[in-house]
């Protein structure tokens, strides 16, 4: 299953994906939540303490490559495979939900469709 | 290879939780892609209202498979026949309602967790019922979406 959660900024999307991805990972899932928004808040909504969230790491742009095809289309590579940055960068949260910080997602970071 | 959020969902979790960035000047292609379900906040006022709009429009286009409202922060019939009346003019099923809840903002004001402030609170509720139909596949669909 994989969520994201949109909305205007004080619509409360952080304080419901944070209690969603809670939620999930209450009902025995492995859970991933990522925080993309530039300003990050994700994690107190998770339950951390302000100290802990100020000290995460997010996890570096320099990790993925772009390239761009015939067609203009751009694609992402990881140098580095997920597993290694969700064990490098991910974050223990309550519930045994895992936080990565990716900051904002632009577009050429993401990849075109 | 479609980004690296695509990259993160192949790992070894089976459900990602994604906070995209506030607004939506920045949702274009690109950014979307790799989610399953689409779910957009929305408070019940105008300019809110009609930014999960514009926001669904743009999920749509971007070919995420299931894009749902979520009302958020509805103090009374009002709010919600305000929202109820967007989502079905619009095409945009309403997965829940999420009422105002003091518990939230007491959190909030705190900088914690409504989950441990107050695990009981209506609007973990909502939430709560809200995870157990994704993970059931008991959602409201809109006639016009197909998914992928």
């Amino acid at each position: 299953m994989k969520v994201a959660v949109a909305g205007k900024g004080g619509s409360g999307k952080t304080t419901i994906a944070g209690t969603l991805a809670r939620v999930l990972a209450n009902s025995g899932r492995r859970v991933l939540a990522i925080d993309a928004d530039p300003s990050p808040n994700l994690a107190v909504s998770l339950g951390m303490d302000a100290v802990a969230a100020a000290r995460i790491e997010p996890v570096p742009h320099s990790f993925s490559h772009h390239t761009e095809d015939a067609e203009g289309r751009y694609s992402v590579g990881l140098d580095v495979s997920p597993e290694d940055i969700a064990e490098r960068y991910g974050t223990p949260a309550p519930d045994g939900v895992t936080l990565l910080l990716i900051g904002r997602v632009e577009p050429n970071q993401a990849g075109a469709g | 290879m479609r980004g690296i959020l695509e990259h993160l969902h192949t790992s070894a979790f089976p459900a990602t939780v994604t906070d995209m960035e506030a607004g939506l000047e920045h949702l274009k292609r690109g950014t979307l892609e790799h989610a399953g379900i689409l779910l957009i906040v929305v408070e019940p006022y105008f300019k809110s209202i009609e930014a999960a709009g514009r926001i669904a429009e743009l999920g749509r286009n971007l070919g995420v498979p299931a894009i749902y409202a979520v009302a958020n922060k509805v103090r009374s019939e009002r709010d919600e026949a305000a929202i109820r009346a967007y989502c079905s003019g619009h095409d945009l099923p309403l997965l829940a309602v999420v009422p105002f809840d003091e518990d939230v903002a007491e959190a909030e004001r705190q900088g914690r967790a409504v989950l441990d402030t107050a695990p009981k609170a209506a609007a973990v509720g909502v939430v709560r019922e809200m995870a157990r139909r994704l993970l059931a596949n008991d959602v409201p669909m809109a006639e016009a979406r197909v998914a992928d």
